[in-house]
């Protein structure tokens, strides 16, 4: 029996094939159990003499599995061919699957960012009552009954004691009172105040409030991390300046401007041509707010700002009208 | 407060440049919030911070221009002499409550013409925003503004018995003040009484009984010092603001009532003829003693992380009218004005250093950290929830914290009584609410009335209550909508009408996400506010922690949806404790599994809960998954009947199964289900 004779023919009748019924033909011509052309060499096996019997079977095992291999090397092509004649071509321009994803709440999305910004500063992120007692939100904070700073946050109120903070600076009350120096607290969250609803005022709204405690803070180290924090939140190239101001909690007190967003401080509409947006209010721990929570105020000293996050949200994002924040349009939050 | 600049001039000359005076101003805390002019001259808008009463005026504005550029102040002219030989009219005044009057001074004038106050006048108060009445008031305003100390004026011939007595009122006593309301006092309120009763509320405003008219003839000017506190407290009692309370309550100048005095006898002497009838009497039982605070070089340089030089600090403090004596190296006693009501402590003394030396000229540093941060521990919870929800196709809202009765009363507080807000502004902010879903359903309809039909929403908030011992609870839950359809909104028609299952589907999602302990969900009937046959509460570990289902019919028709809305709440914080669960690694089957589909028809009471249960109490151990794959209850079967199919994974992990056993387990169940929930093989 000549092997290269019948591997020849095999790959001439293989070589005719072009669709999978003829390869199925080929198959069962020369591997089919009962008369295949190779299975019936193998069958002539038995009555060849002994010694020729190893060297025959050992060619035709390798013929068999040379011809199994090739007739799935070309029944894979004669597939692959076939579904890539009876395809069409697709139109890839098509929306793809509309899987839904949705959208994180800008304040929420800005809170989290703050935390993450103080988390990377060392701070510790306290998670407070939104209802406070009315020391912890005015009284420790120097803002005693009958303070006329207290005119400035006009306050919900459930009984004599018991209030909606107006601010997260009960941070530092609840920070001092738990945590001894070096503390670094932050809070974010709602705050309340009872302004009527305008395009920039909302019974509720979003604040952080941060301290900073330890030996030797100085009004400089307040500078340097605010300057930290305002160009991570806004810009790397912000500016910043701060002015004198006043908050009962801090002595001596900033108000912090940055320079405007929208006209990098050439002067617009947003900054009324001033160059310069009031962003937040910050100081120098209180003296008085440091004893009353039990820090020694001769040993250390802190520094402390508060910042509403709406605020933040409308210049940054642009929104024109802080309803939009609670109002909860899709046409509005798709944008985030 | 307005501060026009033809005025201002008065005392000092100004800079040219009136933007940099702007500039100046503004960054010594002075901020002037815009310019306008009236009658031809720029008038600045400034915003005086409560703690500078010293600013609300014309002298205060110009004294701390003068310390800026380093200038002396003109001086306005005033009477030299407030005494006479031979008192013409006799009068006399009394303190009882020296505590909320430290002083009082008076002085009675006489042949007084009441006319229109002279235009130069007229035009600087209305420049200020105050309106010209007569001559007599425009100068008391005039005085009050210009040196920032409040006067009255009464018609001395309406003062009765020729007295004047300061002392809290009786409790329920009334006075008709000049506007012409009745107000009624409490003892705590201090009073000005003639000799037969009040004349008018002290630094808050007089009574219409002794009020300057067409006909005065005589006057007593008062000028006093009262206690800020008070005055404060009974402007707020009464919701009755006026200049004068406005600056008393903030703290006005204790050593200013004689020179304000002064002034103003100059002004009325010149402009309405009078002649004092009755010299200055100045009642003041206990002299009050300038404030006087320690100051420590070394202290204001490690406040302010900037080297400061002695000379520096002393000249800065008596450009301000401080007196410091030096008590050391680097230390001073310093003694205040009278009128820095704000100066109580060192730093106080140091944040004038500081604005002096320019904040913008304080370099910023970074101090050294000695702390390691540290997350919220709400974070994980509140992070992991939303980015799974985002991921599924809700958007995150935030909605206001604030309820009404209606919500109140639809959605009652559970096992607790509502917040209530006692000073509420509108009923829409009456209570705090007591749940998340009111909320997420106003953002709904908001979304439906603009024809945005197709929502999804979440919130993660808190939730208020007020628990039997009166104790408020503050809780966070988190609260999901779903509604609307998507069909035929896109090309692949890939979403059916949002249902019952899509929130379930999300609830399920959420919980595997978050490696919550085992849950389950079960019909209930006590939720109001959902459709009694589509309504079920969450349970882990046996214990309710959320509800969810459709929105009450009713509910849905009152507020007018015109759509099925879905919700579920979870009381999220306390289910903190069941998430996240230890993770046990357990090896990945290395046998391929054997899939096998039983389809039977039930009757349609028995829950696919209890099938699942059932079966998986069978014990078979090779029962790898179960699935419910098909449910139909159309024409095709009884209408009691529900057909389901169920597909079934069984998995050795030990070796390949054989048709035999699976066979063999498949028959089991089949023979379970016919026997306990009399399943009928399809």
């Amino acid at each position: 029996m000549n092997f290269e004779e019948l591997r020849r023919q095999f790959e001439a009748d293989l070589s005719q094939t072009h669709d999978l019924n003829q390869v199925k033909c080929v198959r069962d011509k020369w591997l089919s159990r009962e008369n295949g052309i190779i299975t019936g060499e193998m069958k002539r096996l038995r009555d060849l003499p002994k010694e020729e019997r190893p060297f025959f079977g050992h060619a035709m095992n390798q013929l068999r599995e040379f011809a199994e291999t090739k007739i799935e090397e070309v029944r894979a092509y004669v597939v692959e061919s076939e579904t890539r004649r009876r395809k069409k071509r697709i139109d890839v321009t098509r929306p793809g699957f509309p899987y839904a994803v949705g959208k994180q709440h800008p304040i929420r999305r800005l809170q989290q960012e703050i935390e993450e910004v103080f988390v990377s500063l060392g701070f510790t992120v306290f998670d407070l009552p939104e209802v406070e007692r009315d020391y912890y939100n005015f009284e420790a904070l120097n803002m005693p009954r009958n303070h006329p700073a207290r005119d400035a946050q006009d306050t919900f109120y459930f009984d004599e004691n018991l209030l909606l903070r107006t601010h997260c600076s009960s941070v530092q009350v609840h920070s001092m009172e738990t945590l001894t120096p070096p503390i670094r607290a932050v809070a974010t969250g709602k705050a309340y105040r009872r302004d009527p609803f305008d395009a920039t005022h909302s019974p509720m709204f979003h604040q952080v409030d941060i301290l900073v405690v330890d030996e030797g803070i100085t009004m400089g180290d307040l500078k340097g991390t605010l300057e930290v924090f305002l160009k991570r939140i806004f810009h790397p190239d912000i500016r910043m300046r701060l002015r004198p101001g006043f908050f009962p909690f801090v002595e001596p007190g900033a108000e912090v401007d940055i320079s405007c967003i929208f006209c990098a401080g050439a002067g617009c509409r947003i900054c009324k041509q001033s160059g310069w947006i009031e962003i937040l209010g910050a100081g120098m721990v209180h003296p008085k707010v440091l004893r009353m929570s039990g820090i020694d105020d001769a040993r250390y000293s802190g520094f402390a700002w508060g910042m509403g996050i709406d605020r933040v949200a409308i210049l940054k994002y642009g929104v024109d009208d802080i309803r939009l924040f609670f109002e909860n349009d899709l046409r509005f939050l798709t944008q985030f | 407060m307005k501060i026009s600049l033809e005025w201002l001039q008065q005392f000092l000359d100004l800079p040219q440049d009136l933007a940099r005076l702007r500039e100046d101003l503004t960054m010594a805390g002075l901020v002037v919030e815009s310019v306008a002019e009236v009658h031809g001259a720029p008038v600045f808008e400034m915003e005086i911070t409560s703690n500078r009463p010293d600013c609300i005026s014309y002298l205060g504005i110009a004294r701390e221009i003068a310390a800026l550029y380093g200038k002396r102040l003109r001086r306005m002219p005033a009477a030299r002499e407030l005494h006479i030989e031979t008192e013409r009219i006799p009068y006399s005044i009394a303190i009882r409550d020296a505590d909320l009057c430290p002083r009082y001074v008076g002085l009675v004038l006489d042949e007084i013409r009441v006319a229109p106050s002279p235009l130069w006048m007229q035009r600087r108060l209305e420049a200020s925003g105050m309106r010209p009445v007569n001559n007599i008031v425009d100068i008391t305003n005039y005085v009050l503004l210009e040196r920032g100390h409040p006067l009255h004026a009464f018609d001395f011939d309406l003062l009765r018995g020729g007295r004047i007595v300061v002392g809290r009122a009786h409790p329920e006593q009334k006075i008709v003040t000049l506007d012409g309301v009745e107000r009624t006092l409490d003892g705590e309120m201090l009073l000005i009484n003639d000799g037969a009763g009040p004349v008018a509320i002290a630094g808050v405003m007089g009574g219409q009984n002794s009020e300057i008219g067409a006909t005065t003839r005589r006057v007593l000017i008062e000028c006093a010092y009262f206690q800020p506190a008070s005055i404060r407290r009974t402007s707020r009692k009464l919701g009755l603001s006026t200049e004068a309370s406005y600056r008393f309550e903030r703290g006005a100048d204790w050593n200013g009532p004689v020179a304000a005095t002064a002034r103003c006898c100059y002004l009325i002497q010149k402009i309405a003829g009078g002649r004092i009838a009755g010299s200055v009497q100045d009642v003041y039982p206990a002299p009050l003693r300038p404030v006087e605070i320690e100051l420590r070089l070394a202290r204001a340089e490690s406040l302010l992380g900037v080297p400061l030089t002695p000379a520096f600090v002393r000249d800065t403090l008596k450009r301000l009218n401080f007196k410091p004596v030096r008590k050391g190296k680097g230390l001073w006693q310093v003694a205040c004005p009278s009128y820095r009501a704000d100066m109580e402590l060192e730093a106080d003394l140091i944040e004038e250093i500081a604005r002096f030396y320019g904040y913008g000229n304080i370099p910023a540093t970074i101090p050294y950290s000695r702390n390691t941060g540290k997350p919220s521990p709400v974070r994980p919870y509140e992070d992991t929830a939303r980015g799974i929800l985002l991921g599924l196709g809700y958007y995150e809202s935030v909605n206001l914290s604030f309820a009404n009765q209606e919500d109140q009363r639809v959605f009652p507080p559970a096992g607790e009584r509502a917040l209530e807000i006692r000073n509420a502004m509108t009923e829409e902010t009456q209570f705090m609410r007591a749940h998340l879903t009111p909320g997420l359903l106003r953002a709904a309809k908001h979304n439906f009335n603009h024809n945005q039909r197709f929502v999804r929403l979440f919130e993660i908030g808190k939730t208020f209550g007020r628990a039997a011992d009166g104790a408020v609870l503050e809780r966070n839950l988190l609260a999901i909508l779903g509604t609307g359809s998507m069909a035929g909104a896109n090309w692949h028609n890939s979403a059916a009408n949002y249902d019952f299952f899509h929130l379930k589907g999300v609830v399920s999602a959420l919980l595997e996400g978050m490696r919550c302990a085992p849950a389950e969900v079960v019909p209930v009937s006590d939720v109001p506010w959902l459709h009694p046959e589509t309504a079920a509460a969450l349970l882990v570990a046996g214990k309710r922690y959320g509800v969810l289902g459709a929105l009450h019919p009713e509910l849905e028709e009152r507020l007018k949806l015109k759509q099925t809305v879905y919700v579920a709440e979870i009381d999220f914080q306390e289910l903190y404790a069941h998430l996240f669960t230890p993770v046990r690694f357990e090896p990945v089957a290395r046998f391929p599994g054997v899939e096998r589909d039983l389809s039977f028809m039930v009757s349609r009471d028995v829950s696919y809960a209890a099938l699942r249960k059932g079966i998986l109490g069978l014990g078979v151990a090779e029962l790898a998954e179960l699935e419910l794959t098909d449910v139909y209850e159309g024409n095709q079967v009884p209408a009691d009947k529900v057909s389901m199919t169920l597909r079934i994974v069984f998995r050795d992990r030990e070796g390949t199964l054989t048709v035999d056993r699976v066979q063999g387990f498949s028959d089991n169940i089949r023979t379970f289900l016919r026997d306990h929930f009399s399943a009928e093989n399809r």
